[in-house]
């Protein structure tokens, strides 16, 4: 598993090496969600990603909102909605729902 | 979509956080990083601003929130000291914080390093915590016995346990060679800040050593309800392995304040139930 440590030293490295990345940190969870607060990921633009805030499509939503925000610089909050009905189609589902706050390091170029 | 007017930290201020977030971390100092996620009205230039708060120094970093900035790092503070990240919100939900409470990973002290204490080791490790392994024996304690342990030592059990710095992040389980061992040791971390003090035995064991600390050392019976002992909870384990997963799982339960049932939970029911004579008498 990525410890907060590795995952910071991995943004230190992109920051040192000037490549700006994005950092997704479930900030709020309400009802059941695979990783608990505080669980952080790093999206790279070249999809060097890191660490996991859960998997399946909400992960694949934060990925998408974290692309864009390497790209315009201004953070945003991404609501993962995890409480579809359970199917074949989508197995993902957790029952919760968690805010993540999608960012960019360094803020400015 | 119109860009908010943001007054972002530079640069060297973002890589002067981190550099000082991670030295925190590895000097498992405890450490926040405080972000403004949303920020809105006379706040709005405050969005993505980042700040560290410190148990014991003064914050670094500025959050850009003029009049609120003393209570949002107080509480900030708070919530280290409670080691939960949070969000907090201020000027009706103009403000939103979230603090990121970085701690070290807590640490499970295996005292004895027989048969049970590898599964434990193992376990312990994949669930993230620091492994230190203890025995006065070093044909059990040792690294080859041991690989996946952060330490092993071989070193008489109460002088090791008495200089270690257990704190509230600890767990301490005692699985030694010897009830007498177990006991002598428990002695050594009773009045100790631990979160969790596991020790082996049956039911019959336990309450057996408890009666004879009470009435030979008078020491008070509540002392001992801290005790998860029997240790582990109930899934009925067997071999090593078994008992390593029903010690483990307990661990968990404290950390993460789970609801499963100790083993311990009938010990301490039994004493509060009425002593009536002839009840206690029926207590094996």
């Amino acid at each position: 598993m990525e410890s907060a440590k590795g995952l910071y030293q991995k943004l230190a490295e992109f920051v040192r090496e000037d490549t700006p990345v994005a950092v997704a940190t479930i900030v709020r969870v309400r009802g059941s969600v695979p990783r608990e607060v505080g669980t952080k990921m790093i999206i790279h633009a070249a999809g060097r990603h890191l660490g996991t805030v859960g998997g399946g499509c909400g992960e694949a939503d934060v990925i998408r909102a974290g692309l864009d925000v390497i790209d315009m610089g201004v953070p945003r909050r991404v609501e993962v909605d995890l409480t579809e009905d359970i199917s074949m189609q989508s197995l993902g589902v957790c029952g919760g729902i968690m805010d993540v706050y999608v960012e960019r390091w360094p803020a400015t170029e | 979509m119109t860009t908010p007017a943001r007054d972002d930290q530079p640069p060297e201020v973002t890589s002067t956080l981190l550099a000082e977030l991670l030295q925190s971390i590895d000097e498992g100092r405890p450490v926040a990083m405080v972000t403004v996620v949303k920020a809105g009205g006379n706040y709005a230039a405050a969005l993505g601003r980042r700040a560290l708060v410190w148990l014991d120094r003064e914050p670094s970093g500025s959050l850009n929130l003029d009049d609120l900035e003393a209570q949002v790092l107080a509480d900030a503070t708070q919530a280290l000291i409670q080691r939960r990240p949070q969000m907090l919100a201020y000027a009706d939900e103009q403000v939103e914080l979230f603090v990121e409470v970085q701690r070290r990973p807590p640490t499970l002290i295996i005292v004895g390093a027989g048969h049970v204490a590898q599964p434990l080791a193992t376990l312990g490790k994949l669930i993230d915590f620091e492994v230190v392994v203890i025995d006065d024996r070093p044909q059990y304690a040792n690294t080859e016995r041991f690989p996946q342990a952060d330490r092993v030592i071989a070193a008489p059990f109460r002088p090791t346990l008495r200089d270690w710095p257990i704190d509230a992040d600890t767990f301490i389980v005692l699985v030694t060679r010897g009830h007498s061992h177990d006991v002598e040791c428990l002695l050594e971390v009773l009045d100790s800040p631990a979160r969790y003090i596991g020790m082996i035995g049956s039911k019959r064991r336990v309450r057996a050593v408890f009666d004879l600390l009470e009435q030979e050392q008078g020491i008070p019976r509540e002392k001992f309800d801290r005790v998860y002992a029997p240790v582990g909870i109930d899934i009925g384990a067997e071999s090593p392995a078994e008992i390593g997963v029903c010690i483990i799982a307990e661990v968990v339960n404290v950390y993460r304040g789970g609801r499963a049932e100790s083993l311990s939970d009938a010990l301490r029911a039994d004493r509060h139930l009425p002593l009536h004579p002839t009840r206690v008498q029926n207590y094996g």
